[in-house]
């Protein structure tokens, strides 16, 4: 009996993390030497983070202030990017606009994270009528395009940064909860899950630390694919006016100046639209890479 | 199969109910009087009075939803504040052109993605296959506004091939309206082709390595007859589900394309509607769009159900 019970007991373990930590690095190292390209975007994104940090030292001039001598001039030495229709700098608006988007990126993907964990976590974990109340709430909330459920939202709350963001993150968060409740489906079954509950753990730490732990690298994958797709939604939200507003730098409301002046001054345009795609496109790389070093089992 | 057709129906049932409860909730959350809200901020007393009487605006709360949920299944969904001019007529008048966008962008997007895709997968980790999931992954990663205003600088501006907006309506000139869509259908087509493009060649690799492909091989089939008449009937019934799920983000690149290209359909409408603080279209527009993303993903369920018997046998799609 006893010995049963240490056996319980150790299945019930969680796996000991600073070993585990340390495989990860290890791992993640292999993988960046095999997958160049994964390794690239992880850079990418770091050096994306480093100049939304460091943006008042990166970018010389206020990405605010105009200069009616400016107006519309090509990129020279004095403004790599050019300047744009009230004289600012192009190339202090795309850095201060990296701000923004990382900000709305990440802070929306955390939003939905917080609701869409616990939610999916308690849907998956008690099932019963609680769980269909939850899938039946998420099948109508994904319903709504995701555009047209922000457009909703900011048409009620106002349109700024903030309510983007809000309207971001509750778009994305019904994701979150099917994500957590599929996995929590397929966790619950395992031994480790029956041991715990047999040497009597109750229901939050079962949940807390037998079945999160396992399951958060496949959350992370996930909000490494979100990001992107979110840091493109705040920009198409600037861009239809919904969001960040005049005059603060965002890629998105950049790019909507910068349709009206396409012939005169091109230049405004290229810009803040190749910062979006390379984040993008980086982000997505990098989750790549990260899937392979998170869930060896796929690779 | 009937009662997996029924148990889906009811389902589908619930979350249109769920998505009228949305609605509505999110129409009283706006501050202010729901009267003035729906009448719009100039309207007089009476058009207030009428708004009021015609919705309840008096009763209990439950007794108004229900009251709304009447008008909107018979589909009376109010006046516009601005055009007065009844919802669902404007609606009707704004659909044909997005419509149309969607069609030409789906056919864009088919067009690129099934013979990138069955390339990739067939020829699995060739110079074809890393070149397809780089413009695939390309493609999910720029903003298509961005890429619409890019085909407008080289396209319209730099070469003058195309105009860069305004919209000719099918009728009047055939030639001047596909003139006018062919950019902003390979726009709102290009991001839908790279999520098909993966699903096709995912789903391509696993049907090329099932029993009945080897069979056929078997058989002495030329790899051209195997692939196109054996593997690729089976391996698009996923990517059809996939397309249905797709319709979402079909309406959302709507939205912007048509903001970008000037195109007087739906997407602009909600646009306006919003700037003007046009609630009864948004909200008409908004529940219009999520009810039909229901209804046709019922119908990929049910189309699913008819092109795969297993789903008959067994009951579920999802094992849900």
């Amino acid at each position: 009996m006893a010995r049963e019970a240490a056996t319980v007991a150790s299945l019930a373990l969680p796996v000991e993390a600073p070993a585990a930590q340390a495989g990860g690095w290890r791992r993640a190292w292999r993988v960046g030497r095999k997958r160049p390209a994964a390794a690239i975007g992880a850079v990418i994104v770091l050096l994306y983070v480093a100049v939304a940090a460091g943006a008042p030292w990166v970018a010389a001039s206020d990405p605010t202030r105009t200069d009616w001598g400016q107006i519309r001039k090509a990129p020279s030495r004095a403004h790599p990017f050019g300047t744009d229709d009230l004289g600012r700098d192009g190339f202090s608006r795309v850095v201060w606009g990296a701000r923004i988007s990382m900000q709305a990126g990440v802070f929306s993907i955390v939003l939905a994270i917080v609701i869409g964990v616990p939610t999916g976590l308690v849907a998956g974990y008690y099932r019963g009528a609680l769980d269909q109340l939850v899938m039946r709430l998420t099948d109508a909330w994904l319903a709504f395009p995701f555009l047209i459920l922000a457009i909703g939202l900011v048409t009620i709350l106002g349109p700024s940064l903030t309510n983007a963001t809000l309207a971001i993150g509750l778009g994305a968060t019904p994701t979150y909860i099917r994500l957590t409740r599929g996995l929590v489906l397929s966790t619950s079954a395992e031994d480790y899950v029956h041991g715990a509950r047999a040497l009597g753990a109750g229901d939050v730490r079962v949940m807390g630390r037998h079945i999160l732990p396992n399951i958060v690298s496949a959350i992370v994958v996930q909000a490494t694919v979100a990001i992107p797709t979110a840091i493109i939604a705040e920009a198409v939200l600037s861009f239809l006016g919904l969001g960040v507003q005049p005059p603060a730098p965002s890629w998105g409301t950049m790019l909507n100046t910068a349709q009206q002046f396409l012939e005169q001054a091109p230049w405004m345009a290229y810009w803040p639209g190749l910062a979006i795609f390379v984040l993008a496109l980086s982000f997505n790389l990098a989750g790549d890479g990260l899937r392979d070093v998170l869930d060896p089992r796929d690779s | 199969m009937i009662e997996f057709l029924a148990r889906r129906a009811i389902i589908s049932v619930v979350t249109l109910l769920l998505i009228s409860v949305i609605v509505f909730v999110g129409v009283r959350m706006i501050p202010g009087d729901p009267a003035r809200v729906l009448a719009g901020a100039d309207a007089d007393a009476a058009g207030i009075d009428e708004i009021r009487e015609k919705y309840g605006l008096n009763a209990p709360i439950p007794v108004q939803y229900v009251r709304w949920l009447a008008l909107a299944v018979r589909g009376d969904l109010g006046e516009s504040i601005r055009t007065r001019l009844p919802v669902t007529r404007t609606v009707a008048i704004k659909l044909p052109i997005t419509l149309e966008l969607a069609c030409l962008s789906l056919l864009v997007a088919v067009a690129i993605a099934v013979p990138a895709g069955v390339v990739a997968a067939v020829r699995r980790n060739s110079v074809w296959d890393v070149l397809a999931s780089g413009v695939s992954l390309c493609g999910v990663s720029i903003p298509n506004f961005w890429l619409g205003i890019m085909l407008i600088l080289l396209v319209s501006v730099r070469i003058g091939w195309l105009p860069a907006s305004g919209f000719v309506p099918i009728a009047d000139d055939p030639l001047g309206n596909l003139r006018r869509m062919l950019m902003p259908a390979l726009v709102l087509g290009a991001g839908l082709a790279a999520v098909l493009m993966r699903q096709t060649r995912n789903a391509m690799i696993e049907v090329l390595s099932a029993d009945y492909v080897r069979t056929a091989r078997a058989k002495g089939l030329a790899q051209p007859a195997v692939v196109v008449r054996h593997a690729l009937r089976n391996g698009l019934i996923p990517v059809v589900t996939i397309l249905g799920l797709q319709m979402g983000a079909l309406m959302s690149g709507a939205v912007v394309t048509e903001q970008i290209f000037v195109l007087p359909g739906f997407g602009r409408l909600i646009v306006e509607a919003v700037f003007t603080r046009d609630y009864p279209v948004v909200q008409g527009v908004v529940l219009l769009t999520a009810s039909s993303y229901v209804l046709i993903n019922l119908l990929v369920d049910v189309s699913y159900t008819v092109l795969n018997p297993r789903i008959r046998v067994r009951g579920t799609a999802d094992g849900a």
